[in-house]
């Protein structure tokens, strides 16, 4: 039993740090909210060159062939950056669906060029009624000679407006069944959503009866659930972490400030008010690393209680992370509310994560449904 | 990272298991069958176990004390004596005491032929331990202690105490204590139980007036007191760890089969959507507990001190504890304020903080004393603030001058 990172787990989270401290600042961050694709080609090139969005996938794929817990060390120095690009959307939700559900041919096809950063891919999770449980999917794929035809509508796809292919469910005549689809396809209209995170991305997916050929199927039709599952299960941890980073950052923010702030005569940070609002702030930034990294090893060892401890993981991290990045502005005092002062680049990335792949309520429900589950 | 246990740890694991099946008492109805027990476990290997071998422990790997107190707790095993001597006073005279104090003493803490307990918080000083004002008064060959102390755990029956008090009150007020080793049976010590709000006495309040201390009963130099309170390090540190949320883990089965059986507006509390959020929390916060006590014994393992880091362990546990509590009572309505006569299916069949048979009444009501013993909440906020954090002190008044 071993809850300690191994020497090469530490070099990886180094290297990842020094890479995004010394190029996605906070003023790349806000250059990319101006930018009309929302990343940086040269820093995405970086990371295909560092390995980074090849790092779940296996070697003959292009990949590292790593496991969730490096994955979620990535993302959690992405939270802590607030870096703005499609890395969890390719690697995380395209990537992963594409290696948990597809056949030999749909990796060969998609794993490398996604791990050399050729190719963007994401997935359309959510329709209009919110709903995670994969049953609620409205959308309907039927066929049309030899492929299908798809229709529907999603929400919230992120960073579909540079995706070259999308992950989504719809309903067959055999069940919830999975496809990729080109989101440049005729027939596919994007609309931006647009939220309050700078650093993130997402649109709203029409499909109106788009044409995909029949290998556009992924596994078999009807056969949806598990993978669906599985891939929730991943992102809602990737997300965790991508959150635990975020409320890293506002913590180590919160601590440089109260330290150098002064008020009647003295450093903030010696007023108990102050440092018992500091001290929780730790204390939950520790729980939410040991929940992140207990689920993320949990299921890349596939250990029999992975999937509670992945909803564990995000109905925690959801609540905690929005109490300490919150907490952080509440310090800071004014200035944590200014535009111009940083802290509210990782108080809307953890904020923007909170309901997505489940809120805390979706999971809690979850976690007793597996108490009372026949 | 690997969370698996080792094949080692699972095989020790089954041992103990084993031994505990064919050894367990089902009940122990006074404290000489919890000594009897607390020596099996102890001649079994199983008590003391952190402690060095040549003081008569087993110098085992915190994990494998884990082990032994989450297989106690899973199997609802009574809970062995002198807890207090084993985890504290021990490894105190282990690392500060003399020769001859370790001779006359460690032996008989382990086999709790002597009983001991901690003399250490006062009316007027208990977050403000250092404030202490029972004097111990030098005479040369011996000192002469007057005061009171409180908050004793089990005092009523301790042989011996561990005694801090103050030498010398012209020095600022750290400087000025020093630590005894007590007798309990003499004239000039008065043990009376302090009633708790469980209406039981696990506590008491001592007086001391006149009574005596021999000078070979002095723990390190005088004025070193306050340091050596300060530095002890137990050897059964991680030993509650898993444990303890083993005994919420059982706790929570209980409270869903609870939930299952009791009904609202004519449906299960089960079937409710806002228990169920509350219930889905609380498990969530048990299992993330959890997954810090195996972040905790890793650090063991290594070697390493979990130093102030224990201040957010016992912070987190001690405040989750009180939710967790006041959700059992919300689930059970007026069930879970009995402290007699509950229907055996509303009824806690595990074992108390103290290790006596609980009600959950009990458990509720002892849930209160978690963030008050062994340093506050705000107190482990302070230290986590201070030493974690490297938040400046606040500005204090009594670092300077003496305690008159």
């Amino acid at each position: 039993m071993n809850f300690s990172f191994s020497e090469d787990q530490v070099l990886l989270r180094n290297s990842v740090r020094a890479a995004l401290d010394e190029q996605c600042t906070p003023a790349h961050v806000r250059a990319m909210a101006e930018d009309p694709r929302g990343y940086s080609e040269a820093l995405w090139g970086e990371m295909a060159k560092l390995g980074w969005l090849g790092l779940p996938f296996a070697e003959e794929q292009g990949g590292a062939g790593l496991g969730l817990v490096e994955l979620a060390l990535v993302l959690e120095e992405m939270g802590r950056a607030a870096y703005p690009g499609p890395y969890f959307a390719s690697v995380v939700l395209g990537g992963l669906g594409i290696q948990l559900g597809g056949s030999p041919a749909q990796k060969e096809k998609w794993l490398p060029a996604i791990a050399s950063g050729q190719a963007r891919a994401s997935a359309a999770l959510l329709e209009d009624t919110l709903d995670w449980d994969p049953t609620s999917t409205a959308a309907t794929a039927t066929r049309a000679g030899d492929g299908w035809r798809l229709t529907g509508l999603k929400r919230f796809v992120p960073w579909a407006h540079v995706a070259d292919v999308v992950l989504m469910p719809a309903r067959t005549p055999e069940g919830l069944s999975l496809f990729l689809v080109d989101p440049r396809a005729a027939g596919v209209t994007l609309t931006p959503m647009v939220g309050i995170d700078l650093s993130n991305r997402w649109s709203e997916m029409r499909l109106d009866g788009v044409a995909v050929p029949a290998d556009a199927l992924v596994g078999r039709a009807g056969d949806a659930q598990g993978v669906l599952d599985a891939l929730l299960r991943r992102a809602a941890v990737g997300a965790s972490a991508e959150m635990l980073g975020a409320a890293r950052r506002c913590l180590d923010m919160s601590v440089a400030y109260v330290k150098v702030r002064e008020q009647f005569g003295q450093l903030i940070g010696s007023f108990q008010a102050i440092r018992h609002r500091c001290a929780e702030m730790l204390m939950e930034v520790e729980n939410c690393h040991s929940a992140v990294y207990y689920a993320a090893w949990a299921l890349t060892a596939g250990a029999g209680d992975a999937p509670a401890a992945a909803s564990i993981c995000k109905s925690y991290v959801s609540e905690a992370a929005r109490k300490v990045c919150g907490d952080a502005i509440q310090v800071h005092g004014g200035i944590g509310f200014t535009w111009e002062y940083d802290l509210h680049l990782y108080f809307k990335r953890a904020k923007a994560l909170e309901p997505l792949y489940g809120d805390a309520a979706h999971h809690r429900e979850q976690i007793v449904r597996g108490f009372t589950a026949p | 990272m690997d969370l698996n246990y080792t094949a080692e740890d699972v095989a020790f694991r089954k041992q103990v298991r084993t031994w505990l099946e064919q050894n367990m008492p089902r009940h122990i109805r006074n404290l000489d069958e919890r000594k009897a027990w607390h020596r099996r476990l102890y001649e079994a290997g199983y008590l003391g176990m952190g402690w060095p071998k040549e003081y008569g422990g087993q110098g085992a790997r915190p994990m494998e004390q884990a082990i032994v107190a989450d297989e106690m707790a899973r199997a609802g095993a009574p809970a062995p004596t002198n807890s207090l001597g084993v985890g504290i006073v021990g490894p105190t005279i282990v690392v500060h005491g003399s020769e001859a104090q370790k001779r006359r003493y460690l032996r008989k803490i382990l086999t709790a032929e002597e009983m001991w307990c901690q003399l250490y918080s006062e009316p007027n000083a208990g977050s403000d331990l250092a404030a202490l004002r029972t004097a111990a008064e030098d005479r040369g060959d011996h000192f002469v202690v007057n005061g009171q102390k409180i908050w004793t755990s089990g005092g009523a029956v301790a042989d011996w105490g561990l005694l801090l008090a103050r030498t010398d009150p012209s020095v600022p007020k750290h400087k000025g204590i020093s630590c005894f080793l007590i007798d309990m049976h003499q004239p000039g010590v008065d043990v009376r139980p302090l009633k708790q709000i469980t209406g039981s006495s696990e506590f008491c309040e001592v007086f001391m007036t006149n009574a005596r201390v021999e000078r070979e009963n002095l723990i390190g130099r005088l004025g070193e007191g306050w340091g050596i309170a300060q530095t002890t390090l137990g050897y059964e540190r991680g030993g509650r760890a898993l444990a303890r949320i083993t005994t919420y883990a059982s706790q929570y089965k209980m409270l869903m089969d609870a939930a299952r059986r009791l009904k609202r507006n004519g449906r299960p509390i089960l079937d409710d959507a806002v228990t169920r959020q509350k219930l889905g929390r609380i498990w969530a916060e048990l299992e993330v507990e959890r997954y810090g006590a195996l972040r905790t014994l890793t650090m063991l393992e290594r070697g390493e001190h979990p130093g102030a880091g224990g201040s957010l362990t016992k912070l987190s546990y001690s405040e989750f504890e009180k939710r967790f509590m006041e959700l059992a009572e919300e689930i059970l309505g007026p069930y879970g304020q009995l402290t007699d006569g509950a229907p055996p299916e509303f009824r806690l069949e595990v074992d108390t903080a103290v290790g006596d048979h609980g009600t959950w009444a009990y458990a509720f009501l002892w849930s209160r004393a978690g963030t008050i013993y062994a340093g506050s909440s705000e107190i482990q906020k302070n230290v986590i603030g201070e030493r974690i954090l490297g938040l400046p002190k606040e500005t204090r008044a009594d670092r300077v001058g003496g305690i008159r």
